[in-house]
């Protein structure tokens, strides 16, 4: 007897055992140390804040840019007075080779270079190297964010990198490929010099150019019909007089499903003939115009160059799994369907948002005429929203609308390789302009806003007044309580970071913990195991005992008998 | 009897009593479980993500390139010296004008580069130059022909030459694109950075010379254009007896890290052998046919030849039975 009261309560310990482990409650929510994120300055740090400042170099006025990481002044000195007309000193802080861009001969004899020779190169981003396990030269579009990328870039002198510690590239190899100025009648050869493994050409979208030029040849870019594709290791000119003025496009036209989507593409301007119109040859990285053609003073404040794109991560990848090029030609060529795509990373002059705030802010005062150039090189239509702000479309694909029928609006659609010009006028009256503040600027598909599925990245900016800017350029947001520190980690767009966790002091929209003991399905499956353990011992008793139920069984139908028995 | 029927009650009651029980115990515990949870699971957890994280972004990065690449603590900017440079030149035809900056840095209005030349200053290493040699490094895209999977490349992936020579480089660009003829690992007290660096657009040849170290080494050879190395124009110039290799030089290192081949669906010849497009699909049809109908036969063969082997095992069975 003492030992089946044993058993039981040994059974009886092992059952509470297992249901102490079990919790009514749910998971206990878990908050992400910020110490534990990689958070990266808002501001780049390799750039100078002397660089934003307005400052003469060689002769060359450039205009304040108050934003985080400004141009390099001496990008600007360069493309305004030509590679071979300024300093050694100017030339060694550009980077730039001798011949990059030459400007040379006034034909006309009105002050300024009328023979414009522009070189550029292509280089990858972002691939993949066969020495170490990681990318070269490496470029980040936001916090962690590489795709594989290809660019047209300003002919360079020297490394690909940073510097030989570094792979980072050299800050003039980035996204978007520069924005080429040059003047109605300039007569411009843009020498393209393939330093890619790959066929590329450039095609002059929207430029007046010949088809054929009698020393050049067949000069459309198309390989279907006015070239063969430019080889690696070979050069070609492109010859060009322009007689019409306005916003264009210039591009790959190899094999353009994959080529222009990788990144070779970019904005090119020919402004209105003026007298004494040196022009920013180069606008390396878009964004804000520091020295603007005569034409554009004569009617605006300011003006800014705005190239969005958009790019595929699957078609990016290829360059960082592969680097043997006949791989990369086959998946790109043969395998990538780009009718299966889809556009992962919305870019804003190459960048995406949070890095979108360090470089593509349209800074403005009140009262202030604005030129947007807008250029959209992704493919699809995109449907860009000026909050606080109705702004006049003044061009279409360069050509001006009539301007007694020029319309305003706070949403513009731009379709692909189109481009807009817009007149943004900082009138606070309600229509133009609400009034002062840090307001958006986004493509208002609401994916234009997110990195790879991430929100908030994307090709989102912000049209921010100077009473809205703090000390290092960075829109003033903290008044209201707002730390964007947390979009500058690239935790935050792996998807690690539970984005609403400090909304509040206890986390309510934090990330949940894993539930704690055991889960219900454990504590189901355990409850029956003990059952089973509860119905062997039943059976091992009844198999024990079956003597003493044998006779027990015996007595019973003895008794129950016996009476009957009696009664007979 | 009355043994057995208590038993029976007494385990029905453990069964009902501790599912009540678990409720209890449930409420009961559940703070203090808590308190302990947190501490131990799921924080170790955290820290374990974060480090785990900061090692892949040093393996990644730079870190190992360095180590690898042999680039030293070097720095990219010139501190150069103008005095020469003419501001207002605006003729760019002429292939005289050198732009001189310091000593070790030339640089002409086309970007034809030489840097970390050293014509005459003896590496400690050396009391005497051993010997004096003249290089002519070709570049192009055409020297790649003869490595498949590469793009790029110079015309010898590897040059010889005693300690202590005193080395002339004749590096012939014949492509129309810059190239470069970086090396690397050199001394830094005698040259910048460790390099010595020849850099032209081509068709063109720029020269520059060097006095290599005293000891048996061997120096990486590359173009630092983005992707030039990685696609090909990579070598090595071995010093003596020699280093360790460098990984990835065409045709004599294997690279690192390896792309994965696989066998392609490509049109042959031999599917073109049928003119007509009739004839084409019966054969195809036929030959299909007869790869199954052939690998039957093969199959039935295997079994008639199996069969005596099989018929052995019951056999001898039967035979034990009988006996």
């Amino acid at each position: 007897m003492l030992n089946h009261i044993f058993i039981a309560l040994l059974t009886f310990f092992m059952s509470t055992a297992i249901t102490a482990q079990a919790s009514l409650k749910l998971p206990k929510t878990v908050k992400v140390d910020r110490a534990a994120l990689t958070i990266e300055e808002p501001c780049d740090p390799i750039i100078s804040p002397a660089w934003r400042e307005a400052q003469e170099i060689e002769g060359v006025k450039i205009a304040a840019s108050p934003g985080c990481s400004p141009d390099n002044p001496a990008w600007i000195a360069a493309a305004v007075k030509g590679t071979n007309n300024i300093s050694m000193d100017t030339l060694m802080k550009t980077g730039l080779s001798p011949d990059a861009i030459i400007k040379t001969d006034d034909l006309d004899g009105d002050g300024d270079p009328d023979r414009i020779i522009i070189k550029l190169e292509i280089m990858e981003l972002n691939g993949k190297s066969p020495d170490f396990p990681g990318l070269v030269p490496t470029f980040d579009i936001a916090p962690g964010i590489q795709p594989g990328a290809w660019v047209f870039a300003p002919k360079t002198s020297g490394m690909s990198t940073e510097n030989f510690e570094s792979v980072r590239a050299n800050p003039l190899l980035r996204l978007p490929s520069p924005v080429i100025r040059v003047e109605v009648g300039d007569i411009v050869q843009i020498v393209l010099e393939n330093t890619h493994y790959f066929p590329h050409s450039i095609h002059l979208h929207g430029v007046d150019h010949p088809f054929m030029h009698g020393e050049h040849g067949g000069q459309d870019g198309v390989p279907q019909t006015s070239e063969r594709e430019l080889m690696p290791g070979e050069r070609r000119v492109y010859q060009f007089q322009a007689r019409q003025p306005g916003t264009m496009f210039y591009h790959c036209h190899v094999q353009t499903h994959t080529h222009l989507a990788m990144g070779l593409g970019g904005m090119i301007v020919i402004e209105e003939n003026r007298p004494n119109n040196w022009l920013q040859t180069l606008n390396i990285g878009a964004g804000q115009v520091r020295h603007p053609s005569v034409a554009v003073k004569e009617q605006y404040d300011q003006e800014y160059d705005l190239h969005y794109h958009a790019m595929d991560k699957e078609l990016g990848d290829i360059i960082k799994k592969y680097n043997d090029p006949r791989l990369i030609a086959r998946d790109m060529n043969q395998r990538y369907d780009a009718t299966d795509s889809t556009e992962d990373y919305y870019t804003l002059n190459g960048l995406s948002f949070p890095y979108t705030l360090r470089e593509s802010l349209i800074i403005v005062e009140q009262d202030q005429k604005i030129k947007l150039r807008m250029l959209n090189s992704g493919g699809e239509l995109i449907a860009v929203h000026t909050h606080g702000h109705h702004a006049t479309i003044t061009h279409y694909d360069g050509v001006e609308h009539n301007p007694v029928a020029q319309i305003m609006r706070d949403v513009f659609d731009i379709a692909p390789a189109q481009r807009l010009d817009l007149k943004l006028e900082t009138i606070d009256d309600g229509k133009h302009s609400y009034g002062e503040g840090d307001w958006l600027i986004h493509d208002h598909r609401e994916k234009g806003i997110t990195t790879n599925g991430m929100a908030e990245g994307g090709s989102m900016s912000s049209i921010v007044y100077k009473s809205f800017l703090n000390g290092s350029g960075m829109p003033k947001v903290s008044h209201f309580g707002i730390d964007l520190s947390a979009y500058f980690t690239k935790e935050y767009y792996e998807g690690r970071y539970p984005i609403w966790q400090d909304l509040d002091e206890w986390s309510s929209l934090g990330s949940p913990g894993e539930r704690e003991g055991l889960t219900p399905a454990a504590q189901t499956s355990l409850i029956y195991a003990f059952i089973g353990l509860l119905a062997g011992l039943l059976i091992y008793l009844i198999f024990a005992k079956r003597e003493q139920i044998k006779q027990g069984a015996v007595a019973t139908i003895s008794r129950l008998k016996s009476p009957k028995g009696s009664n007979q | 009897m009355t043994k057995t029927t208590t038993l029976t009650f007494l385990i029905a009651g453990i069964f009902t009593l501790s599912t009540s029980v678990l409720a209890q115990q449930q409420t009961e515990s559940s703070e203090q479980d808590h308190a302990q949870h947190d501490h131990s699971g799921h924080d170790m957890s955290h820290d374990a993500h974060d480090h785990s994280g900061h090692d892949m972004s040093q393996d990644s990065g730079a870190a190992i390139d360095h180590s690898q690449m042999d680039h030293s603590d070097h720095e990219h900017d010139h501190d150069v010296d103008h005095s020469t440079h003419d501001t207002h030149a605006m003729d760019h035809g002429d292939m005289h004008h050198h732009h001189h900056m310091d000593h070790d840095h030339i640089m002409d209005h086309e970007g034809t580069m030489i840097m970390g030349q050293n014509l005459d200053t003896l590496p400690s290493s050396c009391r005497s130059i051993s010997e004096e040699v003249e290089i002519t490094v070709r570049a192009g895209r055409k020297y790649s022909a003869k490595f498949p999977g590469t793009a790029f490349a110079f015309d010898q992936q590897e040059w010889r030459v005693k300690p202590c020579a005193k080395v002339t480089f004749h590096f012939m660009n014949e492509d129309n694109i810059r190239h470069q003829f970086m090396m690397h690992g050199l001394p830094k007290y005698l040259y910048k950075y460790g390099m010595f660096h020849l850099e032209v657009t081509g068709p063109k040849t720029v020269s520059g010379t060097i006095i290599v170290p005293g000891g048996d080494d061997t120096y990486l050879v590359h173009c630092d254009i983005s992707h030039h190395m990685e696609k090909g124009m990579k070598a090595q110039l071995v010093v003596g007896n020699g280093g360790t290799d460098i990984p990835g030089i065409p045709g004599l290192t294997p690279y690192n890290i390896n792309d994965t081949y696989e066998a392609e669906n490509l049109p042959t010849l031999s599917d073109k052998a049928e003119q007509s497009k009739m004839v084409r699909q019966i054969t195809q049809f036929t030959n299909d046919n007869l790869q199954t109908y052939g690998m039957m036969l093969i199959g039935l063969l295997l079994g008639l030849f199996c069969i005596p082997l099989i018929r052995k095992i019951p056999l001898r069975r039967n035979k034990e039975n009988k006996s």
